[in-house]
């Protein structure tokens, strides 16, 4: 059941002209973004060879891309997931799911993954786009694969938080800016102690933290665990909200 | 259990905001009853059939649907319920097939199951011509047909439609009433209307509802002929069952009357005989020509006279 709402899901949001602008545009910013840092690694390239123990072309060119393709899913998650149970509530599509036999569960997950299909396919464009390297250069194949791996626990947390805000407000727009701002805020939390040296709780709540250290090469389980719980408990609240209506109270 | 209720609610409520907008609804459908739910704008029709259908859950009271509690086993009872709401519930993005074959596994139908049952939907909703075409382009007739054809597709044994002939011209709505003919053969249907002799001609029991209580439930046999009878200078509440011809009566007020009657030539000339008898003039007599249009009015305006 979850696999039908997803496959819907997936089928309309790649029906509407929102998503490939979206994967256009983040395409657009990225090519150019990749070819200005290969021309910085160009121009240094000579110096770079004399250090004892340089950055190689994947410090230099791919982790700064995948650190813009992050950033860039700071903006991009929020319109994805803004009307995805919200729209349903104000298209009055929304009854057509609560009095089929489908749990809350169900729909949340099929919203979820139906959403993760079109983030799957920025992923791979992601991914693919540094592999152009390998003809002219060595690649650190770990750090590549541990920085796709990072962005793709960023999708799946950003998703879930989106959709969360999606079932809490009637107002797509609304749960647009909520994700947004709850998503930089997790983004940034942690410049205040980049400054004072007192790190802990703000340090671990930062995303930007986690993402750099994955991406850098450093699988952690501590990085896992916390994506894992912004993702479980932002579906949590999604399917409880969702529920909301149909429980007595 | 052929005697089994599809459908049964008791003692359904439900606030808004603090506000009680349901006072105990008790409901039951049997197979091959339609009911027609009527009331003014706000009553509380669209409200209890969130409810019915899953959709809101009522503070208290409780809905089973097939012998399967709305609440507790959902998944079960919704597997029974057809529901068209108020909004018909489309994806204008989808045609017309891919909807339909959405909503028949949405109701837990196999892919094999779901192309057989769009199939027969399409034929029964004369949508067959438009199975390609996408929602959004529809007309409002066709888009409302896709609705009906979405609350039948899966064949559930109770059928919940919130004004289904809402936005279609006089051919399509008879076409809709034939399908709803069609249904009760098999099946139990709800439907809220508006219009009161699509009602009479559609429903076997008509339920008012008035200010979140159900003021009448009742077979439409049982109402379609009546008349209204004024009586002045009455010593006693008179006897109506025990007259020739009447079914009963119900006091409006002021010695006016609503005597529904089984043969009104009959009931006509027991009520003169007896005015006369009794000596109490009798003022007015006339027959009811919509006596629905009467009860709902009664019921339903004048708020003196619906609660006496």
């Amino acid at each position: 059941m979850i696999g039908v709402i997803a496959k819907r899901e997936a089928t309309a949001l790649f029906r509407t002209p929102l998503a490939w602008s979206l994967l256009a545009m983040v395409q657009f910013v990225l090519a150019y973004q990749f070819l200005a840092q290969i021309e910085t690694y160009l121009k240094f390239e000579d110096k770079l060879r004399t250090m004892p123990e340089a950055p190689g072309v994947t410090e230099v060119v791919v982790t700064p891309i995948l650190g813009i393709a992050a950033m860039l899913l700071l903006f991009f998650v929020p319109i994805l997931t803004m009307a995805s149970i919200s729209g349903e509530r104000r298209n009055g599509t929304l009854p057509l799911l609560l009095s089929s036999p489908v749990t809350s569960r169900q729909i949340v997950l099929g919203k979820f993954f139906g959403i993760g299909s079109l983030l799957f396919v920025l992923w791979l464009t992601v991914a693919l786009m540094p592999l152009t390297l390998m003809w002219g250069a060595p690649i650190d194949i770990g750090a590549y694969l541990s920085g796709l791996l990072a962005f793709a626990c960023l999708c799946a947390s950003y998703a879930a938080v989106g959709l969360m805000f999606s079932t809490l407000f009637t107002q797509p727009a609304v749960g647009a800016v909520m994700t947004f701002g709850l998503l930089s805020f997790l983004w940034l939390v942690d410049w205040a102690t980049r400054l004072g040296e007192q790190a802990g709780l703000l340090t671990y709540l930062s995303s930007l933290n986690h993402f750099q250290q994955m991406s850098s090469g450093l699988l952690n389980s501590a990085d896992f665990v916390y994506f894992a719980a912004l993702c479980f408990s932002a579906l949590a609240i999604a399917i409880w909200r969702l529920d909301g209506d149909r429980k007595p109270l | 259990m052929p005697d089994a209720p599809l459908l049964s609610a008791q003692k359904l409520t439900r606030y808004y905001h603090g506000r009680k907008v349901l006072h105990g609804i008790d409901l039951e459908l049997r197979r091959g009853e339609v009911l027609g739910f009527l009331g003014p704008n706000g009553a509380g029709k669209s409200t209890t059939m969130n409810i019915l259908s899953g959709n809101l859950a009522a503070h208290s009271g409780q809905v089973v649907i097939c012998g399967h509690d709305l609440v507790r086993s959902p998944l079960l009872a919704k597997r029974h319920i057809g529901y068209l709401p108020e909004i018909p519930p489309l994806y204008i993005e989808t045609t017309v097939d891919e909807y339909l074959i959405f909503c028949a596994r949405l109701r837990g139908l196999s892919s094999g199951e779901s192309k057989l049952a769009l199939e027969k939907a399409k034929h029964d909703c004369e949508l067959t011509e438009v199975g390609g075409r996408l929602i959004g382009n529809l007309s409002k007739g066709f888009r409302q047909r896709v609705g009906i054809a979405q609350a039948l597709l899966h064949s559930p044994a109770v059928v919940i439609l919130d004004e289904p002939t809402n936005g279609l011209d006089p051919n399509q709505i008879r076409a809709v009433r034939a399908t709803i003919n069609a249904l009760a053969e098999r099946h139990a249907v709800i439907l809220s209307s508006h219009v009161l002799s699509e009602v009479q001609a559609l429903c076997t029991r008509v339920a008012i509802l008035h200010h979140g209580r159900i003021e009448f439930n009742e077979t439409v046999e049982q109402q379609l002929d009546g008349m209204r009878v004024q009586l002045l200078n009455i010593d006693s509440e008179p006897i109506w069952e025990r007259l020739d011809g009447v079914t009963n009566a119900t006091a409006l007020g002021g010695g006016n009357y609503r005597v529904v009657v089984d043969d009104y030539e009959k009931a006509a000339d027991a009520v003169c005989n007896f005015a006369k008898q009794k000596g109490w003039k009798l003022r007015e007599l006339r027959r009811d020509t919509s006596p629905l249009e009467t009860l709902f009015v009664d019921l339903t305006c004048n708020d003196t006279s619906a609660t006496p």
